[in-house]
C-alpha cells in the first residue's frame, strides 16, 4: 500500500521528465542556454538537493536513536564541509573547466596516470556512499510494506538502472532544485505535526531522557537479521502463537519477529550501549564505546568537513555554474540551505528515541524517521506521514544516487576502460547491478557509518590533492600520485580492518574505526615531501596561477586567441 | 516548430559526461597573457591572506565546541525552555554561525577580485 502512495509518484515523476517533461516546457535552445546561466541560489537548491541522501534524511535520525545526541555532529560536519569547498577549491575548480578530479588531475598536472589512479578513487568513494543508499531504500521499503530486505534493494536498483538506462539524468537542475524544496517540505512538515500530535508527556520525556530499560507496552522487533540478544532474567516472549522461555544468551535467528510483552527487561545487545544513558545524553560521539569521546568526535567532524571537498557528484554540479565567481557563490547559499535542513533530524532523534527505542535491537534505527509517525497516530494521518516520510527517503536516495551512478560510470567508461569498448549507457546498469549486491550483504552497517568512511577516503585523497593543486605550484606528478595512493591504502586499510572487525581497544580503536586525523596528514605530507625531491615543469605555476584568474579579465575564447597572438 | 531538428535534452551532468568522449581532446601547456599572468598572481596571493582567517575560525569552531562540552559537563544539566544547554549548542547554534561565516567569506573574496 504505503509503496504505491509514496514510491511509485517519486520514481513516475523522475521517469517522466526523463522522458519528456522537460523538452515540453521549452525550446532546445532556450534551454541549453539556460542551464550555463543557471543562478548561484537555484544551482545551491541543486548542489543541497544531489547532496541530502539517505544518511541525511534517515541516517543522522536513527544514529542519534542509536549512539546518543553526538550523532548530532554528523549534520554539523556535513555543512562544515562547504566552508573548507567556499573558501579553497570552488572558485577555482569551476575555473579550471575540469568535471572531476580526474579531469582537473590532468589539466593541472598533464598525467593520464594519476588520471586513471583518481578514477580508482571515485569507485572506492562512489561505491562507500551508495551501498548505504542503496541498503537503507531497501531497509524502508521493507519496513513499511512488510516484504523482505532483498525486494527492497532490488526494486532501489531496479529503479536507478532504469531511470539512466531510459535516457539518463535528462532532469535539470531545476529539478534537483525542486528535489530539494520536496525534501525539505517532507521533512520539514511530518516534524512539526509529531512534535504537536505526540503531546507534551512524550515531549517532556524527549528533553529528559531514561535508560531503555523495560518495554512500557508489548513490542514487537523484527529482526531482519540474526542478533545475540543477552537476558539478565529469564523472560518469555511470544514468536507467532508460540510463548518461549529465553535466558542468557540468545541467538535470535534471522527472520524472526518477537513480541517482547509489556514490563519486560529490555535484553542487553553484545557491545552497544542501551539509548537514553548518560552516555547517550552526552553531546560528543563515542565511535565503538572506546571511551575516548571528544577524540572521536574531533576524527568524525575533520574527515566531514575535509572529505565534502572531494565528493565526485558534487564536484561536478559546481560546473554548472556560468563562472567562478558564481560557484564560490553556489556554495556559500549551500550553506544556508543545508543549515535549514539540519535544524530537524535532531527532532526526529529524540522523538525516536522515546517512541521506538526497541530498533536498536534489530539494528534497523535506520528506520527510525519512517517508524515514528504510526506511533503517533495509527488512523490515516499517521499512515499519510508514513507515506510522505517515505517518499521524500526514497527522493533522497534517487537524487544521490542517480548522480553519484552515473559519475562512477564516468569514471570507468571514460578514464578507466576508454577506447568505447565499454558505453557509456550500458555501465550504468553494471555499475547498479553490483551496488545491489554488495548492498545485500550489508545490512547491518549504518548508512551513517558508511557514508563517512566514504568522506574520509575523500579527505585522504582528493582534499590534498585539490588543495596543494590549487594552492602551491611546486606540486609534482610524483608527489601528487604518491601522496593519492598513500591515502587510498591507509584509509581505505584501516577502514577494512575496522569492517572485519580486528580486536582493537581504546584510542587505536578510533584510529582505525575514523582514520582522518594520521591520514590525511599523512598524505600531504607525503605529497610535499615527494614532490619537494623532485623539479616541476616549467610550466607548473602558470597552470596553478590560471586557476586563480576571474574571467572577466580573459574575455571570450576569441579575445584570448588574440590576446595571446598580439602577445607573440 | 517546423524546421527544427529535434534534439535531446538532458541536464548539464549528462551532457557533460556524454560530451567528455569527444571533449577530450590532447593536453597543452597553460599560457596566460603577461597582463593576465601578473594579475593572476595579485589574486591568488591575496585569496591566499584571506583563506586564512575562515579557516582558523571553521576549525576553532569545530574542534573547540567538542572540548567545551568534555570540559564543562555541567551544560547537560543547565536547560533553556527545557531542553539542555548543551543540545542546543550542538543541534541549533552551529548553522547561523556556519552561514554567517560563508556570508562573511564570500564577500571578502568577491571584494579581492572587483575592479575599480
Amino acid at each position: 500500500m504505503i509503496i504505491a502512495f509514496a514510491v511509485a509518484p517519486v520514481v513516475l515523476v523522475t521517469l517522466l521528465i526523463g522522458l519528456r517533461g522537460v523538452a515540453a516546457m521549452r525550446t532546445t535552445s532556450d534551454f541549453l542556454v539556460a542551464s550555463r546561466r543557471v543562478s548561484p541560489l537555484l544551482n545551491s537548491a541543486a548542489v543541497s538537493g544531489e547532496y541530502l541522501s539517505a544518511a541525511s534524511f534517515l541516517g543522522v535520525a536513527g544514529l542519534i536513536v542509536k549512539d546518543g545526541v553526538g550523532a548530532l555532529w554528523y549534520p554539523v560536519g556535513f555543512t562544515a564541509g562547504y566552508i573548507a569547498m567556499l573558501v579553497l577549491v570552488a572558485a577555482p575548480m569551476r575555473r579550471s573547466g575540469a568535471l572531476t578530479v580526474p579531469d582537473f588531475a590532468e589539466a593541472r598536472l598533464a598525467s593520464p596516470a594519476l588520471r586513471r589512479v583518481t578514477a580508482v578513487v571515485i569507485l572506492v568513494i562512489g561505491g562507500l556512499y551508495l551501498v548505504p543508499q542503496f541498503r537503507t531504500a531497501g531497509l524502508v521499503l521493507s519496513a513499511v510494506s512488510e516484504t523482505p530486505y532483498w525486494v527492497g534493494v532490488v526494486i532501489a536498483g531496479v529503479g536507478v538502472a532504469v531511470t539512466l538506462a531510459l535516457g539518463g539524468m535528462r532532469a535539470a537542475t531545476y529539478v534537483q532544485a525542486f528535489q530539494f524544496f520536496l525534501k525539505l517540505v517532507l521533512f520539514i512538515v511530518p516534524a512539526v505535526w509529531l512534535l504537536v500530535q505526540v503531546g507534551p508527556a512524550a515531549r517532556q520525556e524527549a528533553v529528559h531522557p531514561v535508560e531503555f530499560t523495560e518495554f512500557d507496552h508489548d513490542t514487537r522487533v523484527v529482526f531482519r537479521v540474526g542478533t545475540t540478544l543477552d537476558f539478565a532474567e529469564p523472560t518469555i516472549v511470544h514468536i507467532g502463537q508460540e510463548e518461549r522461555r529465553v535466558e542468557g544468551t540468545w541467538d535470535v535467528p534471522q527472520g524472526t519477529t518477537v513480541v517482547f510483552p509489556r514490563g519486560t527487561e529490555v535484553p542487553e545487545l553484545a557491545g552497544e550501549a542501551r539509548p537514553g544513558g548518560d552516555e547517550w545524553q552526552r553531546p560528543l560521539l563515542d565511535i565503538r564505546d572506546s571511551g575516548h569521546p571528544l577524540l572521536s568526535t574531533w576524527a568524525l567532524v575533520v574527515a566531514l568537513a575535509l572529505g565534502t571537498m572531494g565528493l565526485p557528484h558534487v564536484i561536478m554540479r559546481f560546473h554548472t555554474s556560468p563562472d567562478g565567481r558564481a560557484a564560490r557563490r553556489t556554495a556559500a547559499f549551500t550553506v544556508g540551505l543545508l543549515s535549514v535542513f539540519y535544524l530537524f533530524p535532531g527532532i526526529y532523534g529524540v522523538l525516536g528515541r522515546v517512541l521506538v527505542p526497541q530498533l536498536y535491537l534489530s539494528g534497523a534505527t535506520d528506520t527510525a524517521v519512517v517508524a515514528l509517525p504510526a506511533q503517533v497516530d495509527d488512523g490515516w494521518p499517521g499512515d499519510m506521514f508514513t507515506a510522505l516520510l517515505t517518499g521524500g527517503a526514497f527522493a533522497a536516495f534517487l537524487a544521490t544516487s542517480l548522480g553519484l551512478v552515473l559519475v562512477v560510470s564516468g569514471a570507468i567508461s571514460h578514464d578507466l576502460l576508454p577506447g568505447g569498448l565499454v558505453r557509456l549507457r550500458i555501465t550504468p546498469l553494471v555499475v547498479s547491478a553490483v551496488v545491489v549486491l554488495f548492498a545485500l550483504s550489508a545490512i547491518r552497517l549504518d548508512a551513517g557509518v558508511l557514508v563517512t568512511w566514504g568522506f574520509t577516503v575523500a579527505a585522504s585523497t582528493f582534499c590534498p590533492l585539490l588543495v596543494l593543486g590549487i594552492w602551491w605550484s611546486r606540486l609534482t606528478v610524483a608527489g601528487a600520485m604518491s601522496g593519492v595512493l598513500v591515502g587510498l591504502f591507509t584509509s581505505s586499510g584501516a577502514i577494512a580492518c575496522a569492517l572485519f572487525g580486528v580486536p582493537l581497544d581504546g584510542w587505536l580503536a578510533i584510529l582505525v574505526a575514523q582514520p582522518a586525523p594520521w591520514s590525511v596528514p599523512l598524505a600531504f605530507a607525503t605529497m610535499v615531501v615527494v614532490s619537494l625531491r623532485g623539479r616541476p615543469p616549467s610550466w607548473s605555476r602558470t597552470a596553478m596561477l590560471r586557476l586563480h584568474l576571474d574571467e572577466d579579465s580573459v574575455g571570450t575564447p576569441a579575445d584570448r586567441l588574440r590576446a595571446l597572438r598580439e602577445g607573440g | 516548430m517546423p524546421g527544427h531538428k529535434r534534439v535531446a535534452v538532458m541536464s548539464p551532468q549528462t551532457r557533460l559526461a556524454h560530451s567528455r568522449r569527444r571533449a577530450r581532446g590532447r593536453w597543452r601547456v597553460p599560457k596566460l597573457d603577461p597582463a593576465g599572468a601578473d594579475r593572476a598572481a595579485t589574486l591568488y596571493r591575496r585569496q591566499r591572506t584571506l583563506a586564512v582567517a575562515p579557516l582558523l575560525l571553521l576549525f576553532t569552531g569545530i574542534l573547540g565546541l567538542p572540548l567545551v562540552f568534555a570540559l564543562f559537563p555541567a551544560l547537560d544539566d543547565l536547560r533553556l525552555l527545557g531542553i539542555p544547554v548543551s543540545w542546543l549548542a550542538l543541534a541549533v547554534l552551529p548553522y547561523p554561525a556556519l552561514t554567517l561565516l560563508a556570508g562573511w567569506q564570500l564577500r571578502r573574496a568577491e571584494q579581492a577580485e572587483d575592479r575599480p
